[in-house]
């Protein structure tokens, strides 16, 4: 079945996401994967849907003027076969959390010496907080790390980054409980 | 005895409150049994409950002595239990959750840091234990189907929790 990944943003009030899900349903929609958040003051949707009836987005694109004319943006994304399944990541999961005096690149630096070294974020979140005059900025990083990379190596490039960007790093293992 | 296939949601008897056990009979013993090889069969997880398997009589096993992180604490090792019961908690702690019988999913739970329990063991003699950290958190999973109530419904907060509170 064809699925899409459905992006929806705008200024937040109560209703958006029955007004939303009505035209889902409506057009007979699944609903899979979903996740919507304040940011900033942004009411953002981001959801995964499929219908089988429908295989391409011009088939339903329009059913959802109504959305952008109440001003919410909406973006459609028609997935690639199997983009909609989560890919199988092995290892440990991390929790890295990075807060200090707000300045350029901190999500950057921190994100860059991940990525060089292939490890996948799986979450993320930012947040800028404190006073008007002394911004703190706060980033909550979740990352799965394979089999040989230990919290402590993690430690070690955080280390280095700490004393560049001047921000305190902190990581330790997000131990699931399976039970 | 025999592994049991462990029951997924949205099977009912996940959702049973389960009935105390006043015959301690063989088939007591059995069920005990059953649920130690079906733990240890799950790639040793830490712990199962009776309706897990489809027996709706309250009885539990945990064993978190044989998990990466159980085995660095303070543990009582296999503990087989019928009619638990907590009788005192103490703290608070969140942990992040999975069970077997609702895959895929993880959610962040608060349970209590120390807890006493009271209990049948598996041969039919009353025990008090006072149990802590991850064991502690294990049992009051475990617990919890005994009266069917799955981690879903004591997730405390999403991802997003640390940052929401903070807002004023």
């Amino acid at each position: 079945m064809q699925h899409f990944a459905l992006t929806i943003i705008g200024r937040d009030r109560p209703g958006i996401v029955s007004q939303v899900t009505e035209i889902l349903y409506q057009l007979g929609f699944n609903i899979a994967d979903s996740s919507c958040s304040i940011l900033g003051g942004q009411f953002s949707m981001i959801l995964i849907i499929s219908n089988p009836k429908i295989s391409s987005k011009e088939d339903f694109a329009d059913a959802f003027s109504p959305l952008e004319e109440s001003n919410l943006s909406v973006f459609i994304r028609t997935l690639k076969p199997g983009g909609e399944k989560r890919p199988e990541l092995e290892g440990d999961l991390c929790m890295i959390s990075v807060y200090g005096a707000d300045k350029p690149g901190i999500v950057y630096q921190v994100a860059k010496v991940l990525g060089e070294r292939q490890i996948n974020i799986t979450d993320l979140n930012t947040k800028l907080i404190g006073a008007d005059k002394r911004p703190v900025y706060v980033m909550m990083i979740e990352a799965m790390l394979p089999e040989g990379i230990e919290i402590e190596t993690v430690e070690e490039w955080m280390a280095e980054l700490k004393k560049e960007l001047q921000v305190d790093i902190s990581v330790r293992s997000l131990v699931t409980m399976e039970l | 005895m025999a592994v049991k296939e462990v029951l997924l949601y949205p099977d009912p008897r996940l959702k049973e409150v389960c009935a105390p056990i006043d015959n301690f009979d063989d088939s007591v013993s059995e069920l005990l049994q059953d649920l130690v090889d079906t733990m240890i069969d799950a790639g040793h997880s830490v712990g199962v409950a009776a309706p897990q398997i489809g027996d709706i009589r309250r009885a539990v096993v945990v064993d978190v002595s044989h998990s990466k992180l159980g085995k660095k604490q303070k543990n009582h090792g296999l503990l087989q239990m019928v009619n638990p019961e907590i009788i005192e908690k103490k703290g608070d702690q969140v942990v992040r959750e999975g069970c077997m019988s609702v895959p895929d999913y993880t959610g962040n739970v608060n349970r209590a840091e120390q807890i006493v329990i009271q209990f049948l063991d598996q041969n039919g003699d009353l025990q008090v234990k006072r149990a802590e950290g991850f064991e502690a958190i294990a049992i009051q999973h475990e617990l919890d189907h005994l009266d069917g109530y799955l981690f879903l419904d004591r997730v405390s907060s999403l991802k997003t929790d640390l940052f929401r509170r903070k807002q004023k």
